[in-house]
């Protein structure tokens, strides 16, 4: 009966002491820092955006991220709606067209027929039917080209595309202003633009940031699990299996691991590679050895104190000890590094992501989108911008909040109330 | 100190034949060899093909026959690029990494330790706050972000530098937009990480005593703080390079750099096995005897390492 009251008394000890406490005080000074708590915001901001995507496509406040609306494709950010986008988009492009064939006509006026025009166009005319009543439009500057045709070498050729271009184009601008209003497409509005394939940037960014940080927490969480277990066990029992688990920890370091998962990623095969829980697996299983070294280390200064001693005394097994007395007072630093480990787990599937090794179509991660933005970059910029601020930012915040974190919970501070 | 670096340079062999080991029998265990793609590839060419490259052997055979020919420093043939070795392809591109790898180290190194002086030095003034914004965006933005922005912007938009590739096409500039994005994440942790240990130095009782003896600020900076501030920029000078080794495939892919970099991820998508397998035996050995000098380096900085 004693025995049992005494152990409730350190358990006692234990629980509303000591760890309420030290995580009381760490949120007190992580109140204090401005910058960690923005930070917080943003991140439980992002995590909440994206854990909620898919309720958030529904109640139709962001589009679906697979829906491809081609006629609105390569639009930039803006709040007005995707026909007015469109619109001026075509009319610039026609504003274009007709620019280049005044130069054209007032160069072939001035210097002749030319033959530099190398492309041939010959058996394009005639196939597509639906233009017919508009290429009468365009008549006038047709019977022009075909004029100069007549004693040109190749000029029907070399002008044809453009002017077809260009009726072309009026045709479509006059289908967009009659179907501006009954065309629920246009009544679209892109935030953050849309791809190459009509799609919505922002929907893409949300949803490529759910998988990244999906894999971010459940490989943070896979790597501190098996860190902590290989660590403390390390730490605690010592001798010859403390000896062996670290030589094998020393020699994974010693590998480049990064390459190690090039090599896996690129030997499951691009079929397997769309399952991303093998892109868990193989981050995972190489980013587990910092937290074990420093689970370890932490677990070795404290096993000889006080408190796991009576612990001891009282009669608690190996494995108690370890999960009850041992790890609470580890629990602070393993939150930090953990922390600092997820952005550069998000970093990683994006690298690898990035070099097409990674999260595979129809799944896109940050990385994937990133890649797709830079072969964009030229002519449609946000492309690329949108999902690498968004990236960039959440990883700045992680950092922040880390670095935050390990100031609140620093074990080596003395001042602490 | 010569036993020391000895007994060092002997512990590598084991670490190096794990990594052989483990990167053969993952690569050899994986579904769907190099030529799974030639699917209309009659039979006996396909027997023919494996013959060649020794692969219709048993699997310890050949793993015996891999460890012999990496010993002499034979790499083998490339699967996919069929008329070079693995030996051509990294020959041609080793120098090309390395310049790119060293020049960034050195101007992360030289560049982040220079940006902690002064942000310690001048601590809670504007140049620190700078400073260290610019650390913590440094360490946050990715090298496949930072590489393409600097090209749209640099190279594409404002044209002052060429977009890409080497110095064989455009000359001497073209290494500094690739140096700048690898060297920029080390860079920042470099000066984070400078920053704090010289605070932490300038805090200690024998910079006191130096002052005290009336020392000239500067020589209390140069002679005493830096000596003892200096030690953990050094430590982290190895994980520094390897991040990067691996950090260059991304930069030498964004800026098409004929490197080692980007036949290393063409041979993963490829499955060109003995490609990867040298790539990833020389991408290891660097990374291996870049630690090991560091080790050297720290043990000559600082005199209370001993070798025995």
């Amino acid at each position: 009966m004693s025995e049992k009251k005494e152990k409730q008394a350190v358990n006692e000890f234990n629980q509303v002491m000591k760890p309420v406490s030290l995580w009381a005080d760490a949120w007190k000074r992580l109140r204090k820092n401005k910058m960690a708590l923005i930070s917080l915001y943003i991140v439980s901001f992002y995590i909440i955006v994206t854990l909620f995507a898919p309720l958030l496509t529904k109640a139709g406040i962001i589009y679906d991220y697979r829906e491809q609306t081609i006629s609105n494709a390569s639009l930039p950010p803006s709040f007005k709606p995707a026909g007015q986008l469109v619109i001026k988009k075509l009319e610039a492009r026609i504003a274009d067209l007709e620019r280049t064939l005044e130069e054209q006509k007032a160069e072939e006026a001035a210097n002749g027929p030319s033959g530099s025009y190398g492309f041939d166009f010959g058996a394009v005319p005639g196939t597509e039917t639906e233009t017919a009543d508009q290429s009468a439009e365009v008549d006038p500057n047709l019977n022009f080209s075909l004029d100069f045709g007549g004693h040109g070498t190749d000029t029907e050729s070399s002008s044809n595309p453009l002017v077809r271009e260009l009726g072309y184009q009026k045709e479509a601008l006059e289908k967009v202003k009659t179907e501006m209003n009954t065309n629920p497409g246009y009544q679209k509005v892109y935030v953050l633009g849309t791809d190459d394939l009509g799609r919505d940037m922002l929907a893409r960014v949300i949803y490529g940031g759910r998988i990244s940080i999906l894999i971010g927490i459940v490989g943070t969480l896979t790597a501190a699990l098996v860190g902590i277990l290989i660590g403390s066990v390390s730490g605690y029992v010592g001798g010859w299996l403390d000896n062996l688990l670290m030589r094998f920890v020393d020699i994974m370091y010693g590998l480049p691991y990064m390459l190690i998962v090039i090599i896996i990623m690129a030997m499951i095969g691009e079929k397997a590679r769309g399952s991303f829980v093998i892109l868990f697996v193989a981050i995972a299983l190489v980013s587990w050895l910092t937290i074990a070294r420093v689970v370890r280390g932490q677990i070795i200064s404290l096993k000889n104190s006080e408190f796991v001693e009576a612990a001891r005394s009282m009669g608690a097994s190996t494995p108690r000890i370890i999960f009850r007395h041992l790890l609470p007072n580890t629990l602070g630093v393993i939150v930090v590094f953990s922390t600092l480990l997820m952005p550069s787990f998000i970093m990683n599937e994006s690298f690898l992501s990035y070099l097409g090794l990674g999260v595979s179509a129809p799944n896109a991660s940050w990385g994937t989108l990133v890649s797709e933005g830079v072969r964009a970059m030229e002519f449609f910029t946000w492309q690329l911008l949108a999902p690498a601020v968004a990236m960039t930012l959440f990883l700045f915040c992680m950092n922040f909040l880390g670095d935050g974190l390990r100031d609140a919970l620093d074990p080596q501070s003395k001042n602490r109330t | 100190m010569a036993r020391y670096f000895i007994r060092r340079a002997l512990s590598l062999i084991p670490t190096l034949f794990v990594i052989v080991t483990l990167s053969f029998f993952l690569i050899r265990l994986a579904p769907g060899g190099p030529f799974a793609r030639e699917k209309d590839v009659p039979e006996f060419i396909l027997q023919n093909l494996l013959k060649r490259y020794h692969m219709d052997e048993p699997l310890g055979k050949q793993y015996l026959r891999y460890l012999g020919d990496i010993l002499r420093w034979d790499l083998g043939p490339s699967f996919r690029y069929r008329d070079l070795s693995v030996n051509e392809i990294i020959d041609k591109g080793l120098p090309v990494s390395m310049t790119l790898g060293v020049t960034s180290l050195v101007l992360a190194v030289v560049s982040g330790i220079a940006v902690g002086i002064i942000s310690a030095l001048r601590q809670n003034k504007w140049p620190d706050y700078v400073a260290v914004s610019i650390a913590v965006i440094g360490i946050s933005v990715p090298l496949f972000v930072m590489g393409p922005i600097l090209q749209l912007f640099v190279g594409m938009r404002w044209k002052i530098l060429p977009m890409g590739q080497w110095i064989s096409v455009h000359g001497i500039k073209a290494i500094i937009l690739p140096a700048l994005t690898l060297s920029f994440p080390y860079f920042a942790y470099i000066a984070r990480l400078s920053r704090a240990s010289i605070l932490e130095v300038l805090r200690s009782d024998y910079i006191r005593t130096a002052r005290a003896k009336g020392l000239k600020e500067s020589m209390v900076v140069w002679k005493h703080v830096l000596k003892g501030a200096l030690l953990p920029v050094v430590t982290y000078l190895g994980p520094a390079f390897s991040g990067i080794v691996v950090g260059s495939v991304v930069v030498e892919t964004t800026f098409l750099i004929p490197g080692i970099g980007r036949p290393f991820v063409q041979s993963a998508l490829n499955r060109d096995y003995t490609l990867i397998m040298g790539e990833v035996i020389v991408y290891s050995v660097i990374l291996i005897f870049a630690n090991l000098v560091v080790d050297l380096i720290y043990g000559l900085l600082d005199p209370r390492i001993s070798y025995k």
